[in-house]
């Protein structure tokens, strides 16, 4: 019965995007024109202009095509992104200092990255975007990439790095150790996490900007669900 | 690491299960829980970072993070807008001050607030997509009846049992000259007028204070939602009284016990909004879970355990 239920939702999402008529004399603002049949839509400050918006069933039949049907993605875990706040968390707990006004400044790009983000917007009924999409994993990158210095810098004396009270590095020279990339990814570390790291490093232009890359990919890869 | 260390240290996998599910239970007794409840609340009932719109989501936060049960959502009748305190993780209890019976978060004045508009008609468009996670129509009938439309009524109500401009409303409800209002109707219409009590400030009216779409000055009537002498009801075939009959009915309803796992569920695996983006979750998924939920008082906390050392969830 559900699933009759959601089919009867989703074709609702048409359904419902008109409305009922009145005999009564509608404030009807934007309504239809003269001589158009019985008012079903009004304007956008009565009820007769119902709620239009929805999932796209084109879109509904293009995931299920791709991920399969219920019955199977509910058992598994979605790749979802990090909430807004929580990022913010992240980003402190891996040595970024927020109150850095910089205009490329991590902290910066974070602040004013809420609506790429997907943050909350709960003056307009809506709440976090948790979905990946293609302007906040960019500006996710972006705010990684700014941070790469800081995180490096500050790796040393993170809390959440320290393993009976020592630090953790993140390189020794130009070579990654596993006891930095597991403070970033949050698990330990493979020998492939260390292969990657590594060439990160070695293929840049410098090994500088090497380190850059291999942190901020890194992070990026574990708060993006790569 | 430390934390990450004792399961990854673990000898096998029957360990690394112990460990994990000890700093399951270490995680869900931290004020940083506290802080993820009341942020799942706020995307779940979509409001929240003022005072009055905390108060539904740290409502629901205090049941999760207190092991309480989730019906209270629906029945409780005291203590309904709790404070919270983001540093401490604590909650302090406090009373709605909006006037009228208080029946858990369906009366909250911050609900009413943020979902005020005509004829209430989004406060329950809000109640049935939060706590049955499904939009409407939500109401099939065992057989189509033909009204004289172009399609035929699927609903379980009868046409007539919603007001009409035949039978005493302001507002065609019953109209098929187009769509049939009657689909979404035959529900909406019998439960909006116990939430067109509350004004737009959030306070308890004794007569309707919501308006219409027919002008500033005309508020809702009685007359505009259900003909004379049909009652308030929560489905067909379960008729309630006001708002207090409304959130009894609704907690013995297995499916907003149903829809409150799969939300909790969802969050855990990091799905998309239920309704949103019709993130279904068959109840086959979550089977054991629900019925572990109804058999434990639906205490909340104990519920998000069992799903976040659910098989499906974890790897050991």
């Amino acid at each position: 019965m559900k699933n009759l239920l959601y089919i009867a939702a989703l074709l609702g999402s048409s359904l419902v995007a008109v409305a009922c008529t009145t005999d009564a004399t509608v404030d009807a603002g934007d309504g239809p024109l003269p001589g158009s049949p019985p008012l079903t839509t009004g304007g956008s400050d009565t009820t007769f202009n119902h709620d239009n918006s929805g999932y796209s069933p084109w879109e509904l039949i293009d995931r299920l095509a791709q991920e399969g049907p219920a019955k199977y993605t509910s058992h598994v875990h979605s790749c979802s992104k990090v909430r807004y706040a929580t990022l913010g968390n992240v980003l402190k707990s891996v040595g970024v200092d927020m109150t850095k006004t910089g205009a490329v400044s991590a902290a910066k790009l974070y602040q004013g990255g809420e609506n790429a983000l997907g943050a909350p917007n709960f003056a307009n009924r809506i709440r976090e975007n948790i979905g990946i999409t293609t302007s906040g994993a960019s500006r996710e990158f972006d705010i990684f990439a700014a941070a790469a210095d800081e995180v490096i810098a500050a790796m040393p004396t993170l809390e959440r790095c320290k393993v009976g009270g020592i630090g953790a590095q993140m390189f020794d020279g130009t070579t990654c150790r596993t006891e930095g990339i597991a403070c970033l990814t949050g698990q330990p570390a493979t020998a492939a996490h260390v292969e990657f790291c590594n060439l990160a490093v070695s293929s840049a232009t410098t090994p500088v900007a090497g380190k850059r890359i291999a942190v901020a990919s890194l992070l990026a890869a574990s708060y993006t669900c790569e | 690491m430390t934390e990450i260390n004792s399961i990854a240290s673990a000898p096998d996998l029957a360990a690394k299960k112990v460990a994990y599910e000890a700093l399951v239970t270490a995680y869900l007794a931290r004020p940083a829980f506290a802080t993820q409840m009341v942020a799942f609340w706020r995307d779940t009932f979509k409001m929240g970072e003022t005072a009055m719109l905390d108060t539904a989501p740290v409502f629901a936060a205090d049941l999760a993070v207190n092991n309480k049960p989730y019906t209270d959502l629906f029945t409780r009748a005291s203590n309904n807008c709790p404070t919270f305190d983001a540093t401490t993780g604590a909650f302090t209890a406090a009373e709605c001050s909006n006037g009228g019976t208080q029946v858990g978060v369906l009366t909250n004045p911050g609900v009413m607030v943020q979902y005020f508009g005509n004829f209430a008609f989004r406060r329950v468009k809000w109640v049935n997509e939060t706590f049955d996670c499904l939009k409407f129509p939500v109401e099939i009938g065992n057989a189509p009846q033909d009204i004289g439309a172009a399609s035929p009524y699927t609903g379980a109500w009868p046409l007539e049992s919603i007001a009409g401009t035949s039978n005493g409303g302001r507002v065609n409800f019953q109209d098929t000259s187009s769509v049939l209002c009657v689909n979404c109707h035959q529900t909406i219409n019998h439960i909006a007028p116990m939430f067109a009590h509350y004004d737009g400030t959030g306070k308890f009216t004794p007569g309707l204070s919501v308006p219409t779409p027919m002008g500033d000055d005309k508020l809702a009537l009685d007359t505009d939602y259900l003909p004379a002498g049909e009652t308030f009801a929560w489905r067909f075939g379960k008729p309630v009284s006001d708002l207090t009959a409304l959130g009894a009915t609704m907690a013995a309803d297995p499916a907003i016990a149903t829809c409150g796992v799969a939300r909790v569920w969802n969050w855990a695996l990091g799905k998309t909004d239920i309704v949103d983006t019709l993130m279904d979750v068959p109840a086959a998924t979550i089977a054991a879970q629900t019925s572990a939920f109804s058999a434990n008082n639906y205490k909340l906390r104990d519920l998000i355990f069992s799903v976040f050392t659910a098989d499906d969830f974890v790897k050991f």
